[in-house]
C-alpha cells in the first residue's frame, strides 16, 4: 500500500467555485436632462428623462407617459423652482 | 454530509468507510472536509509508514475505504485517535459529519 497525497478538499463536493445567482445587471437607461437651461430648443424636443416627476413639467411644457418631459413650442428651456423643494422646467418662445 | 462508517466484527473493528461530502461549503472552502481528509490522511500514512501491511485502502467515488488487517498497539491506537478526532468534529458540524456503528 502507498501512501496516501494530501488532498484536503477529498470529501469536498468536486464542482469548482460555488457559482452564484446574482451578477446580471440590465443596461443603463440614460436618463436625465438632454437640453439644458438656456438653451433653444424646438417645438416637441425631449427636454429631461426621468422615472416620477423629479422635474415638474412647467410652462409650454408637456409630460409623455414615460415622465418624458417635452416642448410644445419653440424657445429657451427654463429650470425653475417649484414651491418650497420642487423643480420644474419651462419653454419660453423668444423671437428667432 | 459525510457518514463514517466503523463496521466491526466479533467486537472487533475491522473496517471504515468514509462516505459522502461534508457540504460544509464550497469545493476549496470546505474546512470540514479539509479537517475529515487530513485526520484521515495522516492516520493511513501514519499507520503504513510503521507497516504497509498493518491496513489496506481503497479510494471509490464518495466512499473512502479502510480495512484493518491487523490489530496491534500502534493500529489501534492511532485508528482510535483518528475516530476520536471525527466525534470531535461531530459534536461541533453535526450537520456535515456523522459517525455510525456497524457490528
Amino acid at each position: 500500500m502507498k501512501l496516501l497525497s494530501l488532498n484536503i478538499q477529498l470529501f469536498a463536493h468536486h464542482k469548482g467555485q460555488g457559482s452564484t445567482s446574482n451578477g446580471r445587471d440590465s443596461a443603463g437607461r440614460r436618463l436625465g436632462a438632454k437640453i439644458a437651461d438656456g438653451q433653444r430648443a424646438k417645438a416637441g424636443a425631449i427636454i429631461y428623462r426621468q422615472r416620477g416627476t423629479k422635474i415638474f413639467p412647467g410652462e409650454n411644457v408637456r409630460r409623455g407617459n414615460d415622465d418624458t418631459l417635452y416642448t410644445t413650442v419653440e424657445g429657451v428651456v427654463k429650470y425653475e423652482r417649484l414651491g418650497k423643494d420642487k423643480k420644474q422646467v419651462s419653454c419660453y418662445p423668444t423671437e428667432k | 454530509m459525510i457518514k463514517v462508517v466503523l463496521s466491526a466484527k466479533n467486537k472487533e473493528l475491522r473496517k471504515i468507510n468514509i462516505l459522502g461530502h461534508a457540504d460544509y461549503n464550497f469545493n476549496g472552502n470546505d474546512i470540514v472536509c479539509s479537517s475529515v481528509s487530513s485526520i484521515m490522511t495522516t492516520t493511513v500514512n501514519g499507520i503504513l509508514r510503521f507497516n504497509n501491511k498493518y491496513i489496506s485502502y481503497q479510494e471509490k467515488k464518495d466512499d473512502f475505504e479502510i480495512v484493518i488487517n491487523e490489530h496491534n498497539e500502534i493500529v489501534d491506537n492511532l485508528i482510535e485517535n483518528m475516530i476520536d478526532l471525527f466525534k470531535e468534529l461531530e459534536r461541533d458540524y453535526p450537520k456535515n459529519i456523522k459517525i455510525e456503528e456497524e457490528n
